[in-house]
């Protein structure tokens, strides 16, 4: 067991954990943050993407002791006091989700994406999006929903 | 479209269920926290077929934080076996165990179960426990189950063949003789497997005090799993609760009672303790439910301007090693329904189901998907041999507005459907008309284009005479029950599942409507066997007509005893000329409608804190139950049409328009429904182009993880163009046909009618799914 900190969303959070728990089970478990979802463990269907340094990465593929001097940033802190981002919002108005379980993955990779690439054409959207999985909707009200939401903020 | 005559049903309200999901503050079953719960891992099998010689657990009851390995002597004594017996001609009565005592029949079949204080350590010690194997010879196909001598997957089925139905009516021989040509074509679909992004999992908790289990658990069917749950752990139905709060989605992979759920209830009791389980992606796909993987052929007597005189059906289908369905019930229902929209009277099936050593088949999301790829692949196949337009073979055979209400040859009933509307409607949309010049163009560039029809004709809601008649035991009925508190919120429940599909959402807009209230004073509650009434839960398309139908009469009778009181409360005689709307009771006098001032908070307030006012007799409080049995079978309807590119180099398929025409009746929520419509096509087209699950001829299954498992990404679909073509159903009364499923039989059969139309001029057929590069690719080098 080790003990060691985490910054998750601007607070500081101590765990004590064995160093091969994965940052996808602190943050649920350890952190008490069951909104980063685990849909596959091997790095493939998206839904445990989370921000290191406002960067999208796999929690999934990360040991939390490895993410000590960084900062972590998962869905819950996207809606600032309780009132949804403009991408949660879109989705919303778009139906871009059905059981949500892939939602926030979504939400957490495109937050980041759409920072650099504010103005993405939807051949761009799919791209990005390829790298989640989402079982229920077939993609096309969250690729609406993501350009809605890039021209929101456009 | 005719002119609503509803005020909330049908409007496009975004979801209820939103605003949780999207922040992270949904309660999927691992988000659940629950103190001091254990955790189980599941020791499987590498081989498909062993006798288990014996599982040592020394070494891993050693181990640090590990508090119990049970194998399947242990659950025996706890739980009662399943036995799937249902009596139905030609079908074999099977049983399983809670986990296997004898034998594993499958690679990834559960032979002990760790509990131990994390998942992690739970994960350790399983790789510690020890268990003896002798190999015993596999059968990894429908051919080697039913090739003499092939090992029995099942001792006390008497060979591999578990079920074996025929039907005959008319005389389809003398049909054959009399045609011009009969037409014959295969089809084959591959083993799948549901693939919720949330795998399965559960969370049980015993109360050793009060003798009772709560299940949490993501299900499609609460009250049907309670019932399951109860019995086979010998507890009264009293004595346990499901709790079934988000589940991140099911596509009939959370219907089943599995043998590991069962084993960790069974180990919560036995421990004293809560014990929970999340399985990983690698055992879901292993081990939770397979689908599909089954082989048609048809035979079509048609006469040479392609009418159909006779059909002939033969489905084989690879069952898996255990049987948490009846073994038949799938491929029976595409033998019912095959000839769809289209005039036939001399039919016949058979079919066989046979037992490997794989996976256990279930229902995934459209059981009989494969029907209308069969069907309107049938009616290419007819237009191909005698060199007719595949549009005017469908126009000749499919039946006319007026030929409804229309009987298969099997008795199924088609009604309130319009196959020939939502046809045209496609095939002007995707300019069927101008097409063929298009395709001659891109021919001459070299390019190959292909566009392929299907009609859908999708039976989404089964009564309870359909289940009689099949020889099923179980109901198609569904309950809902309503409450109007005496603050006037109004409280429903009905006994589905939710897996994403906005019922929130809709069922308000539905007790709204027969409330007289506003939808966001409406709060619907599901998938708590304590809270909500005993229905049998969402399964086929049965929530968009059982449920709301259910919720619907229920509000109109809370609506009848509301404006009782109103009128007493006005000093009127009768009720007649009142109204509620949006909460507010209004009065009809000479055709104006007039403010009463009474609100529904008045009228609670009066039924439960003063019910000395109330009418004569009338009985206190607002507290509603209804049960509604639909009719045996509803059917909605649909046409799809598709457009692709195929790369002859490489194999390569590119969608380049899709359009579906729908009638699916009545309409809940327009975006739930569109919503319903992208993901089933989806799906649809994801199986038809990329998934397969695969074992090799030793019966290993070799598709253990998603790099192996391909499932379609966003760069894969096009986008879906939707004609909404929906009249209301007759039979239903909110007026509703069922969807959801739908999508997917007809995405698989228009992708793969447009591929072989882009494989014309190369002269081969593809017959197959996945229709994958590789496949295409070889179909094209035999040439
Ligand atoms: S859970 Fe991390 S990518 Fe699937
Ligand atoms: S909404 Fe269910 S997986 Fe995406």
């Amino acid at each position: 067991m080790l003990e060691f900190e985490l910054n998750v969303n601007g607070e500081r959070h101590s765990v004590r954990a064995e160093p091969r728990k994965l940052l996808s089970d602190v943050l649920r478990e350890d952190c008490r943050l069951t909104g980063t979802h685990v849909g596959c463990e091997h790095g493939v269907c998206g839904a445990c993407t989370v921000l290191i340094d406002g960067q999208p990465a796999r929690a999934c593929l990360l040991y939390a002791v490895q993410m000590q001097d960084h900062e972590i940033t998962t869905i819950e802190a996207i809606a600032a006091g309780g009132r949804p981002g403009a991408l949660q919002q879109a989705l919303h108005e778009a139906h871009g989700l059905q059981c949500g379980f892939c939602t926030a993955g979504i939400v957490m990779t495109f937050e980041a994406y759409l920072k650099e690439n504010p103005h993405p054409s939807e051949e761009e959207v799919r791209d990005v999006l390829s790298g989640n999985l989402c079982r229920c909707t077939g993609y096309q009200n969250i690729v609406a929903a993501i350009l809605k939401a890039a021209h929101a903020k456009a | 479209m005719p002119k609503p005559r509803f005020r909330h049903i049908g409007a496009a309200l975004p979801r209820k269920e939103d605003l949780r999901l999207l922040t992270g503050h949904g309660r999927y079953v691992d988000d659940i926290e629950i103190p001091g719960a254990l955790h189980a891992c599941f020791v499987r099998s590498p081989h498909p077929h062993a006798r288990i010689a014996g599982i040592d657990t020394k070494a891993a009851l050693s181990m640090p934080g590990v508090f119990a390995v049970f194998t399947g002597k242990d659950l025996a004594q706890w739980t009662t076996p399943l036995r799937m017996a249902p009596p139905i001609e030609g079908l074999h009565p099977v049983e399983m165990t809670t986990l296997p005592v004898d034998k594993v029949r499958f690679h990834g079949d559960p032979v002990a179960c760790v509990i131990a204080t994390s998942r992690y350590l739970a994960e350790d010690a399983a790789e510690q426990v020890e268990a003896d194997y002798e190999a015993l010879p596999a059968v990894a196909d429908f051919d080697q189950a039913l090739a003499p001598g092939a090992p029995l997957v099942d001792e006390s089925v008497p060979s591999n063949l578990v079920s074996r139905q025929a039907f005959t009516t008319g005389e389809v021989a003398a049909r054959k003789r009399e045609a011009h040509r009969v037409v014959e074509c295969t089809f084959s679909q591959q083993r799948m497997t549901h693939l919720p992004v949330e795998t399965r999992g559960c969370a049980a908790v015993w109360d050793e005090g009060r003798r009772h289990l709560t299940l949490h658990i993501g299900s499609q069917v609460p009250h049907p799993l309670r019932t399951q749950v109860a019995a086979r752990m010998r507890l009264s139905e009293s004595q346990v609760t499901i709790s079934s709060l988000d589940v991140g989605g099911g596509f009939g992979q959370k219907i089943a009672l599995y043998r590991e759920e069962l084993t960790v209830a069974a180990a919560s009791r036995q421990l004293k303790r809560p014990v929970r389980w999340r399985e990983d992606r690698m055992e879901n796909l292993l081990a939770a439910s397979h689908a599909r993987e089954d082989r048609c052929r048809t035979r079509a007597a048609v006469t040479k301007e392609g009418r159909l005189l006779g059909l002939e059906l033969q489905i084989e289908e690879d069952f898996g090693a255990y049987c948490f369905y009846p073994a038949n019930y799938l491929a029976r229902v595409v033998a019912m329904i095959l000839t769809g929209p289209y005039k036939v009277r001399d039919y016949a099936f058979e079919v066989k189901v046979a037992l490997t050593n794989k996976c256990g088949n279930g229902p995934m999301r459209a059981p009989m998907a494969i029907t209308s790829w069969v069907m309107e692949g049938t009616m290419d196949a007819i237009a191909r041999e005698l060199a007719l337009d595949p549009l005017e073979v469908r126009r000749l055979n499919m039946v006319e507005p007026g030929e409804l209400p229309y009987a298969m040859p099997t008795g199924e009933v088609i009604a309130d459907i319009t196959p020939r509307e939502t046809l045209e409607a496609a095939v002007k949309a995707i300019d069927y008309a101008g097409f063929r010049a298009r395709q001659a163009a891109a021919r001459r560039e070299g390019r190959y284009l292909g566009l392929g029809l299907c009609s859908v004709v999708e039976s989404t809601t089964y009564g309870s005479r359909f289940y009689k008649a099949a020889g099923i035991p179980g109901s198609g009925h569904e309950a809902a029950w309503l409450r109007i508190e005496p603050s006037g919120a109004v409280n429903a429940s009905v006994g589905l599942g939710p897996t994403g599909q906005g019922y929130e959402t809709a069922f308000a807009q539905v007790v709204a409507e027969g409330l007289g209230v506003e939808p966001a004073s409406v709060r619907v509650h599901m998938g708590n066997t304590d809270v909500a009434p005993y229905g049998m839960g969402s399964r086929g398309a049965r929530g968009g007509t059982a449920g709301s139908a259910t919720l619907f009469l229920c509000a109109r009778d809370a609506n009848e005893k509301v404006l009782a009181i109103a009128a007493k409360m006005l000093g009127f005689d009768s009720p007649e000329g009142l109204r509620m709307v949006d909460g507010r009771v209004e009065r009809e006098v000479l055709g104006e409608r007039i403010e009463t001032g009474i609100a529904l908070a008045q009228i609670a307030r009066t039924a439960y804190l003063d019910p000395t006012a109330l009418p004569a007799g009338m009985a206190p409080g607002l507290d509603f139950s209804k049960t509604y049995d639909p009719p045996p079978m509803t059917y909605s309807n649909a046409a799809h049409a598709c457009e692709v590119e195929l790369d002859p180099e490489t194999g390569a398929l590119r969608i380049l328009r899709y359009f579906v025409a729908e009638d699916c009746g009545t309409v809940l929520n327009p975006f739930v429904v569109e919503g319903q419509q992208h993901g089933a096509i989806a799906m649809g087209l994801s199986g038809a182009l990329l998934e397969h699950m695969r074992y090799d001829e030793h019966a290993q299954n070799i598709t253990g993880s998603l790099a192996d498992y391909l499932v379609a990404t966003a760069t894969d679909l096009p986008r879906f163009e939707i004609l909404a073509m929906h009249t209301p159903s007759r039979g239903n009364p909110v007026g509703t046909k069922g969807m959801a499923e739908g999508g997917v039989m007809g995405s698989i059969g228009a992708i793969a009618n447009a591929v072989n139309d882009a494989l014309a001029p190369f002269g081969v057929i593809a017959d197959r799914q996945p229709l994958s590069p590789d496949y295409l690719r070889s179909l094209l080098r035999s040439k």
